[in-house]
């Protein structure tokens, strides 16, 4: 199977079972503490996309399903480690197929990274994102856990570019050629996070510009389904250096919003996501940072527009 | 390069004990050093712990303060690290590590108090209004919330909890810190978890219809505690967690 084939199938599938495309627009990450102003004043927003482990309670995914009336959604995951050697999580993917079933969200994603290990003690899982050292062994082990999640939940699911704070020294594929292979080998599509190329590339020393380059030059446009925006921290270390923190607390800065116009420019207009996790701001600066991005796309889709023809005298 | 499988475990093994030596042959020096880039990591992991813990126990926290609060966090996540993705219960046994952990001793009540805040948390991740057990009384059924749970404390937890929430300093300084016992219902309502105190034949009879218990059996353990049928009246039949509902057999013969 072809990825176009692949794609095309996939989200024939899910809109088949009644899940809302997500519009090449600008959406907004809802937090639970977002919820009482969605739910009392419906504000405008073109789309939401949310963790899906904070609706695995029948309670909150009650609240859940109430949003996916509404609004398209988006199901962005933390949890299915597709990066771990031991591999997924029986129970987390049936969670998640029993929200995906519920909520039909337009899209869902996770990370190329890893969370959980088999220790002698038993099963942990670390919340956190942890980097992969970019290799052949590596990457048979993404592929096929991507391809179990893909065969569960019965439609391709988006990977996204981590960002990092280390580079592997058994590392022999650059990340957007190991994302790339993965594409091909599995049909996944690639969620291609803009605010951590410039975290990850600033941290392990590079040109963020560059870098974008090559995730524009090696995976295929149609793959790249969604786009993230975030803000993140400089954070001063005790050697005296600064690293990037990807805390996602903060407006997005000048140099991630000149990365995003080129990859927009590039690519077309493609479903953005503003994300806000620390220190939440009021939901109107959420709706001004999801404009900024909006303005941005418009802006493509103007210059992609055909002219039309001169009258002729 | 050790294959994938061992160096995740080694990586696991040591941003949750902070050992990073293991690990530095392993990572390409850059613009941010080995050990800064793991003691990130190691600090994304261990705050995402501690504030899951904080979000289910906030009175316990609000109780002994933020410090203490980590520090016991930190102690319990290095013995019960989570083995699931999905952090919700995650915690469920940290008023059983509260009871053992030393500098808990001089707080007899903070184990009640998180054993208070992990079922409100748990009652609150539940859906509002879904219907549990039904009870054949006969010609009546007896349909409770799925969403009941029961607590039998030795400290006045809820009053606790109440005083905190409200920001009453007063009330909390005026609770009675005496052990006794304090029998809690616990069920879902929009805003959240609903507390109520329930006497002891009430408790003993909806505990034992919680058990599966017949209803005979259930009265039984209600008289065992002196059980008066008004108190079981209003505390059970007339409470907003249970309704009574004719029997269908009874709804056909009509």
């Amino acid at each position: 199977m072809t990825l176009h084939s692949f794609i095309a199938n996939a989200s024939s599938d899910a809109v088949s079972r009644g899940a809302r495309p997500i519009p090449a627009e600008a959406g907004i990450g809802l937090r639970l503490p977002h919820h009482a102003v969605v739910r009392q004043t419906a504000p405008a927003a073109a789309w939401f996309e949310v963790h899906p482990e904070n609706y695995m309670t029948p309670g909150l995914a009650d609240e859940l399903a109430g949003v996916a009336e509404r609004y398209p959604l988006s199901l962005h995951a933390v949890g299915l480690s597709l990066g771990s050697a031991c591999g997924i999580d029986a129970d987390y993917l049936s969670r998640l197929k029993a929200l995906e079933r519920r909520v039909r969200p337009g899209l869902v994603s996770d990370h190329l990274s890893w969370s959980a290990a088999s220790l002698p003690t038993g099963p942990l899982h670390l919340p956190d994102l942890l980097p992969l050292p970019y290799t052949e062994e590596a990457l048979a082990v993404v592929a096929a856990n991507v391809d179990r999640v893909q065969d569960a939940l019965g439609r391709q699911i988006l990977i996204e570019n981590p960002s990092t704070y280390l580079r592997f020294a058994g590392s022999v594929l650059g990340e957007a050629q190991f994302l790339a292979a993965l594409t091909r080998a599995t049909g996944c599509g690639v969620l291609l996070d803009i605010n951590n190329i410039e975290v990850a590339v600033m941290n392990q020393g590079g040109d963020p510009a560059r870098a974008l380059a090559d995730y524009l030059d090696l995976i295929p446009a149609a793959a790249i389904g969604e786009i993230h925006l975030a803000g993140h921290a400089v954070c001063p270390l005790d050697s005296g250096r600064a690293v990037r923190v990807d805390d996602h607390g903060s407006r997005v800065c000048p140099e991630v919003w000149a990365l995003y116009e080129t990859a927009i420019r590039r690519l077309g207009p493609r479903p953005t996501l503003i994300e806000w996790d620390t220190a939440l701001p009021a939901f109107d600066v959420l709706q001004e940072e999801a404009a900024a991005a909006q303005f941005i796309l418009d802006l493509a889709a103007m210059d992609r527009a055909p002219v039309p023809e001169a009258a002729h005298a | 390069m050790p294959d994938l499988i061992s160096l995740q475990t080694r990586m696991a093994d040591a941003l949750l004990h902070g050992r990073f030596a293991a690990l530095g042959d392993q990572i390409v020096a850059g613009p941010v050093a080995a050990q800064e880039a793991l003691g990130l990591h190691r600090n994304t992991v261990l705050c995402a712990l501690s504030n899951a813990l904080r979000l289910t126990f906030p009175t316990a926290e609000a109780l002994v303060g933020e410090a203490f609060f980590d520090q016991a966090a930190l102690a319990f996540v290095a013995v019960h690290p989570p083995a699931r993705a999905c952090l919700t219960g995650y915690g469920a046994d940290f008023p059983a590590f509260l009871e053992t952990y030393a500098p808990a001793t001089d707080i007899p009540y903070l184990v009640d108090v998180a054993r208070l805040d992990a079922v409100v948390e748990e009652v609150g991740a539940l859906s509002v209004g879904a219907d549990g057990g039904v009870i054949d009384l006969g010609q009546m059924l007896l349909i409770l919330d799925a969403s009941i749970r029961l607590l039998d404390l030795t400290y006045p937890a809820a009053a606790i909890r109440d005083a905190i929430e409200t920001g009453d300093d007063a009330a909390l300084g005026a609770v009675d810190l005496a052990p006794g016992r304090y029998r809690r219902v616990l069920w879902r309502v929009p805003a959240g978890a609903a507390i109520r105190p329930l006497g002891p034949a009430a408790f003993a009879f909806l505990a034992a219809l919680l058990d599966g218990a017949a209803p005979d059996t259930a009265l039984k353990a209600a008289l065992a505690e002196g059980a008066d049928l008004i108190a079981l009246q209003t505390e059970i039949f007339a409470a907003p967690f249970a309704r009574l509902t004719m029997s269908p057999t009874l709804e056909t013969d009509r």
